[in-house]
């Protein structure tokens, strides 16, 4: 007889279904306790990693899995890393996270010195400006719409520092960003959505003409000038590279900081300890809403050759699933792992991948989201959510994401000035001072120093 | 106690250096970890254990 979870005898698993948000925990431990590594018939069969070990142990091999996304279908004919796949009018490789080593690697050293923990540092005084402004606009009125008013606009804006791009194209490039993930195919609004993507896409056409041009520091700068197996990247390359770190860097850094504002708010007690004692709680208790809640619930891999995983048998070019999500609720790594702890010891959860591509944006996105989380404990502390006011995304199988929360709080002062002001001032600054420049040898010395 | 950060293993996702600040630096360049000493002072031990549950990629090597 075939095991439970083997090809012959699959289980039913369709993260897209619109119940999946309600019966997350209930299947996730459902398939801890039956098959940890499981073929599922959906979206053309395909395996699913839901244990943490099972994860631990594949998503580390980079010779056993593959990210390649063949979009010409003539080399591997691999999928890349979207179950399912994309359809085949459109489709466009998601720039080094859909490329196995050693080209990935070449992306991943031309991008991680705008990215590295002492890269990132240079930027909080910007990005608690900027947070400070966002708040600004709304501290008089007592509401907020924390999805709108915040935790889309401070990721934004950093991720376009990031790139060397002028910051007022935030707005070009947030509603595509989050719209474009949450709206399904069938949506009377997918028009409109398709209108804002070809309009972004555009816009990041023309930026990248215009650095070539008029050459000034950032990722874009850092991408036109990089090496990649020899050569340089081309402007397709590019195009695909930045449209990853968009989607990486906006709507995942929203839907953590969303979360864990309805968290705090529902749990006012919680709310209070973290605030009273920032200094311990805050680094901890990110690590813990981004355990629980995964904004990048998971990717797909294709296997590139036979192997026996907890009994299953995976075979070259099976399609699997590895669940970041399910593997950070499991109790033999997580002792109660539907609670929330803030002050969670050894909390390896896997939020940001495991192995060559773990979240190259993690640094950023850690510092971006205590920042936006210290200012709203700070100015709004008694903020209430309103009672179904928060709208989380229909489905989660891409992102577990929100697109509204809604809060009330006891009104305040503005402290500075406009966001458009703020912008403003702050591109001059990056401008001057070349802030978006990478880290070289030479200005790592000078910061030692 | 002994310790040190296996480099094959080391992704860069600075737990480490979160747990044990003093005990753990991080590549300026791509945030990849290294031991600032192999021999742990015994009042970091602690906080080097912690370390080594927190990483992710599990690179983080005790030795008594």
């Amino acid at each position: 007889m075939a095991i439970e979870g083997e090809k012959e005898a699959p289980v039913h698993f369709d993260r897209h279904a619109p119940g999946y948000i309600d019966a997350f925990e209930d299947i996730t431990h459902d398939l801890h306790a039956r098959c940890p590594v499981a073929w599922t018939d959906s979206y053309g069969g395909h395996w699913v990693a839901s244990g943490y070990s099972e994860v631990f142990e594949i998503a580390r091999n980079p010779t056993l899995l593959s990210n390649d996304h063949d979009v010409t279908g003539t080399a591997t004919g691999y999928q890349g890393i979207s179950i399912p796949p994309q359809g085949r009018e459109h489709r466009t490789r998601g720039g080094f996270l859909e490329m196995d080593p050693p080209a990935q690697q070449d992306y991943r050293r031309i991008l991680d010195p705008y990215l590295s923990p002492a890269a990132i540092a240079r930027w909080s005084a910007m990005t608690e400006d900027v947070t400070r402004a966002a708040i600004d606009a709304r501290i008089e009125t007592g509401s907020i719409d924390f999805v709108d008013d915040l935790a889309n606009i401070t990721p934004a804006v950093m991720t376009l520092a990031l790139m060397g791009l002028p910051l007022t194209d935030w707005v070009v490039y947030c509603e595509p960003a989050h719209a474009g993930v949450y709206t399904p195919p069938d949506s009377p609004d997918m028009p409109r959505v398709t209108e804002i993507s070809i309009a972004m896409g555009m816009r990041m056409t023309e930026s990248i003409a215009d650095v070539r041009a008029n050459p000034r520091p950032g990722m874009v700068d850092g991408l036109i000038k990089g090496d990649v197996g020899g050569v340089a990247p081309s402007d397709d390359d590019i195009r695909d590279t930045l449209m990853l770190l968009i989607g990486g860097g906006f709507d995942t850094t929203t839907a953590l900081t969303a979360h864990s504002l309805e968290w705090l708010g529902d749990h006012p007690d919680q709310r209070d300890r973290l605030r009273h004692d920032l200094d311990r709680l805050l680094g901890p208790a990110t690590e813990e809403f981004l355990r629980f809640y995964t904004p990048a619930p998971g990717d797909g891999r294709t296997v590139t050759c036979d192997y026996e995983l907890s009994g299953r048998k995976l075979q070259e070019r099976d399609r699997l699933w590895l669940s970041w999500a399910m593997a950070n609720r499991d109790p033999s790594v997580f002792p109660n792992p539907d609670v929330i702890q803030l002050d969670r010891p050894g909390n390896r959860h896997t939020s940001f991948g495991l192995g060559v591509h773990r979240c190259i944006g993690s640094n950023v996105a850690r510092s971006t989201f205590k920042i936006m989380l210290t200012a709203v404990l700070k100015r709004m502390p008694d903020y209430v959510c309103v009672p179904d006011g928060a709208v989380h995304y229909d489905t989660i199988g891409v992102i577990n994401g929100m697109k509204h929360l809604p809060a009330t709080f006891t009104p305040g002062r503005r402290q500075g000035p406009s966001l458009d002001d703020t912008l403003a001032a702050w591109q001059r600054v990056i401008d001057d001072e070349q802030l978006a420049a990478p880290i070289t040898r030479a200005s790592a010395t000078e910061r030692a120093s | 106690m002994k310790v040190r950060v296996d480099e094959t293993k080391c992704q860069g996702h600075t737990l480490c250096a979160m747990a044990a600040p003093e005990m753990f630096e991080l590549s300026d360049f791509d945030g990849h970890a290294q031991a600032v000493t192999e021999q742990v002072p015994s009042e970091m031990e602690g906080a080097v254990r912690a370390a080594a549950s927190s990483c992710p990629e599990q690179a983080v090597i005790i030795t008594d």
